[in-house]
């Protein structure tokens, strides 16, 4: 079958599909009881992720080098690794909410690339003379896949920021990243411990542990703590309260586990905390090619100055989960205003059309 | 009991405190350590005591390290949307003081504030300074106690003590055995005594942010050496000639070892591939080291990606231009006419040069040419194009024959050295896998066995959704027993709840 063809038929795919796995990811957010929905949603990221990975490689066989020579390949890199750090940050969560809102930033990304890019800039070029190096492979695929990672994270940290809209934040004086402290003591029928189990109702129902609970001595007595550990959180609270006169000292200790909020704030910390070393390697390896290829490791070129500066507002965000005056939103916030960051180094440096990363642009 | 709880909030490492804390209670943790060292040194001179009381929290102050990152970031963004280093019409022009842009950008500000040439002004060089000293004092207040704390760790000896962990348990039944047995399965390191264990994984987790520190450090220290004992110059050599490297734009106070005295750098030949459509595909300079007799002691062709190293100073292809033509006027020999370069207003590169064609030079033609590919444009003194002429053929003006021999191409050189180089790239190679170590989160599982229960309890500082699950997965494997989870244990036997 001819290269060109089958690209061409790909990339339209690719973006088809990507419409209808954010369609599914949205309808499985808003009707919960289709358990079809979020497996159907994965499987459209999966095949949408295969279809941008065999465009790519047919593109790699007919032009002979790796294709990341210009923004319609390089549009493609991205969506693709999107779709794949969707995947591992899904199956990490077990979360149906993280395919609304990556998927359609994906399908954005491939429908720019696949129907609004002219088509003189969606064919392969031959490369200009400072991009003949395996370096471009090293450095510019490490890159993509750091936004990939990071966009990913980022995301997330938006999802988070809507999920708690409104709400007193739980995660106040304990960061989940560093913070293993139990919120409140065992028998504290508190507020945050019920908020903590509606919310871990919503994303984990197929999980043994999914509420936390104060078991008695009655629950103590059955086979196994995990069964009774599903019961309804009010109605156990309940009868803990009627059960404390009889044995105050007998509370069974089982998990305080993670909400949803804290679930998507994990994981996109999680997602950031991938992307960041990716950067990191990314941001050297073009510092070690631009030494082999004219003579110094950093010039300050808009480009690279935006790659450290994304480097350092993750890093700001890393930092910012593990002090103690910096907890609740902000470093949410902070991940993710790191979007922008990262699709201001991505093409808005571009738009400004100078420096040494100008290659293949209509600007 | 409650000392012994506090005890083991500090051993067991309560990262809250010992990591994280920029908060309260570490900040008089720090000063509290910091004091009776202080005490010590009773005699030592009060300098460095308030360096040491005063100085160092601040700098290792978490919320200073995210202002400076930020910072940095913000300040970098500027001199990307700022022009750098343009002339001073140039920001007259763009920044006018009526109306200033944003009510207060004006060339003036620019100027006072160094914001044209931002990357080197002594306030930011300042900031990474302390960045650098601030990266310093975290390592030694936080990062190194804080590994110490994880490496000092202990058992659980009190069901109370599971109870400030949010992931902890209690069953009725489960044996410390399964338990060992199931964790070294799982990767984690397990320490048992009696009745109590201990498990942990991924403590490089804990190591990966000094490397990195330490890393970024080595870094700065590379480059600071870099600029001061480094040069840089840059030199458009036409092929076929000799030159000593002289264009030096750039040298630190200490570079003068590096600086080529005894060498010099000769083209041989300067040659740019086209490919069929035009497009240039690579330049390339056949280059030789000739010490001061003319003799050649080195040789190599180097391109774009591929420069040539000789006794520490690198050449890198980075430019070209053309140098020269070669022509013979009717039966003359061979006469070599410099091309100078045309202002073309930035509509792409032109060079010219004008061939007399009578003796009085009263008459000639205008040459012009545009790159390597071995033609030339030729004009009449009327300016009107005359010709198009290929490299070995001839146009005839004013009943005279000129015949173009050769265009001769000029190679652009950028020749450096940078001694901190070794240094960087070490820090490079350690950032790398620094960061990468950081990725891992560090796990611990506290196990206690009492008469009538078994107690799990863990902890991990980055993975918690992970963590839970694994967790969740061991205490499915103890109450379910081992026959349910499907793993080779050597005691499948359950303890029975007493």
């Amino acid at each position: 079958m001819d290269l060109v063809t089958l690209q061409g038929w790909l990339d339209n795919a690719s973006f088809a599909i990507l419409f209808l796995s954010m369609l599914v990811y949205w309808a499985g957010a808003t009707f919960p009881q289709v358990a079809l929905l979020p497996a159907l949603g994965t499987a459209g990221m999966a095949i949408a992720n295969l279809c941008m990975a065999t465009l790519l490689g047919a593109r790699w066989l007919e032009a002979g080098y790796f294709p990341l020579s210009n923004l319609y390949e390089s549009l493609f890199f991205v969506a693709w690794s999107i779709t794949a750090v969707h995947l591992l940050a899904e199956n990490m969560s077990q979360s149906r909410f993280v395919g609304t809102i990556t998927a359609p930033v994906a399908m954005g990304i491939a429908a720019f690339a696949a129907l609004s890019l002219p088509d003189q800039m969606q064919v392969s070029e031959p490369l200009v003379p400072a991009l003949k190096s395996n370096w471009l492979m090293m450095h510019v695929s490490v890159m993509l896949l750091s936004y990939g990672a990071l966009m990913v994270g980022s995301l997330l940290a938006i999802a988070f920021l809507i999920a708690t809209r409104g709400q007193e934040v739980v995660l106040r004086g304990s960061s989940y990243g560093t913070g293993a402290v139990r919120l409140r003591r065992t028998g504290d029928t508190s507020a945050v411990t019920r908020a903590r189990a509606e919310e871990g109702k919503a994303i984990a129902t197929d999980q043994p542990m999914s509420t936390p609970v104060l078991a008695t001595t009655l629950a103590a007595n059955a086979t196994s703590p995990l069964t009774v550990a599903t019961a309804d959180a009010g109605a156990t609270g309940a009868t803990a309260a009627t059960m404390t006169t009889t044995a105050p000292i007998a509370k069974q200790l089982t998990f305080e586990t993670l909400g949803l909020a804290d679930t998507l704030d994990n994981i996109s910390y999680r997602m950031i905390g991938l992307g960041f070393p990716l950067l990191t390697i990314g941001i050297i390896a073009g510092g070690v090619w631009a030494n082999e290829a004219w003579g110094t490791y950093w010039s300050w070129d808009p480009k690279e100055t935006w790659a450290l500066i994304t480097w350092l507002v993750f890093a700001a965000y890393l930092h910012a989960r593990i002090t103690k005056g910096w907890q609740g939103r902000r470093p949410a916030i902070l991940a993710a205003s790191g979007f922008v960051v990262v699709w201001v180094c991505y093409l808005g440096v571009n738009l400004l059309g100078k420096g040494l990363h100008s290659y293949g642009w209509f600007f | 009991m409650n000392d012994n709880k506090h005890l083991q909030a500090d051993v067991n490492g309560d990262h809250l405190a010992s990591v994280s804390g920029s908060g309260a209670k570490a900040s008089s943790k720090a000063s509290r350590s910091i004091e009776s060292d202080a005490e010590f040194h009773q005699n030592s001179n009060p300098l460095s005591t308030y360096l040491k009381r005063q100085l160092l929290p601040v700098l290792a102050d978490l919320r200073l390290a995210i202002l400076l990152l930020l910072a940095i970031a913000l300040f970098s963004a500027s001199g990307t949307v700022i022009e750098q280093g343009e002339s001073l019409n140039f920001y007259q022009a763009n920044y006018p003081e009526d109306p200033a842009l944003f009510g207060f950008l004006s060339w003036k500000v620019i100027f006072s504030l160094g914001l044209d040439h931002v990357y080197r002004t002594w306030w930011f060089l300042s900031l990474l300074i302390l960045f650098g000293a601030s990266l310093t004092a975290c390592t030694f207040t936080r990062q190194l106690p804080s590994l110490k704390a994880a490496r000092r760790w202990s058992f659980y000896t009190k069901p109370q003590q599971f109870q400030r962990l949010a992931l902890s348990a209690e069953l009725p039944d489960g044996s410390l055995e399964t338990t060992e047995n199931y964790l070294q399965q799982k990767q984690y390191r397990v320490f048992r005594e009696g009745d109590r264990l201990y498990a942990r994984k991924g403590i490089v987790g804990r190591i990966g942010p000094i490397v990195v520190h330490a890393s970024m450090l080595i870094v700065l220290a590379g480059s600071i050496w870099g600029a001061m004992t480094g040069f840089f110059a840059q030199e458009l050599i036409p092929s076929g000639q000799i030159a000593p490297i002289q264009n030096i734009l750039d040298a630190g106070p200490w570079a003068a070892p590096q600086l080529p005295k005894d060498w010099a750098v000769k083209v041989n030949r300067f040659w740019i591939d086209y490919a069929p459509s035009g497009r240039i595909d690579q330049f390339y300079s056949d280059l030789s080291i000739v010490d001061k007799t003319g003799n050649e002691v080195d040789q190599d062709v180097i391109y774009v990606n591929h420069p040539f190293k000789y006794r520490g100073v690198t050449l890198y292809q980075t430019d070209w231009g053309i140098a020269a033509i070669q022509v013979r006027v009717n039966n003359s020999p061979v006469l070599q006419l410099p091309m100078a370069m045309l202002n073309t207003n930035g509509q792409g590169r032109l060079w010219g040069t004008w061939v007399p064609t009578k003796p009085d030079l009263s008459s000639g033609i205008a040459v012009v040419a545009k790159d390597l590919q071995g033609t030339v444009l030729v004009y009449g003194t009327d300016g009107q194009l005359v010709n198009i002429l290929r490299e070995g053929f001839s146009v005839e003006v004013d009943s005279v024959n000129v015949t173009l021999e050769k265009i001769i191409g000029s190679t652009g050189l950028q020749i450096k050295a940078d001694p901190g180089i070794p240094i960087v790239y070490t820090g490079f190679a350690l950032l790398m896998i620094g960061v990468v170590m950081s990725y891992v989160s560090h796990s611990q599982i506290w196990v206690l066995r009492t008469p009538s229960q078994l107690y799990v309890g863990g902890r991990t500082n980055r993975a918690q959704v992970t963590f839970e699950r694994d967790l969740t997965a061991l205490l499915d494997h103890l109450s379910h027993g081992p026959e349910a989870s499907q793993s080779n244990v050597a005691n499948p036997t359950p303890v029975p709840p007493a």
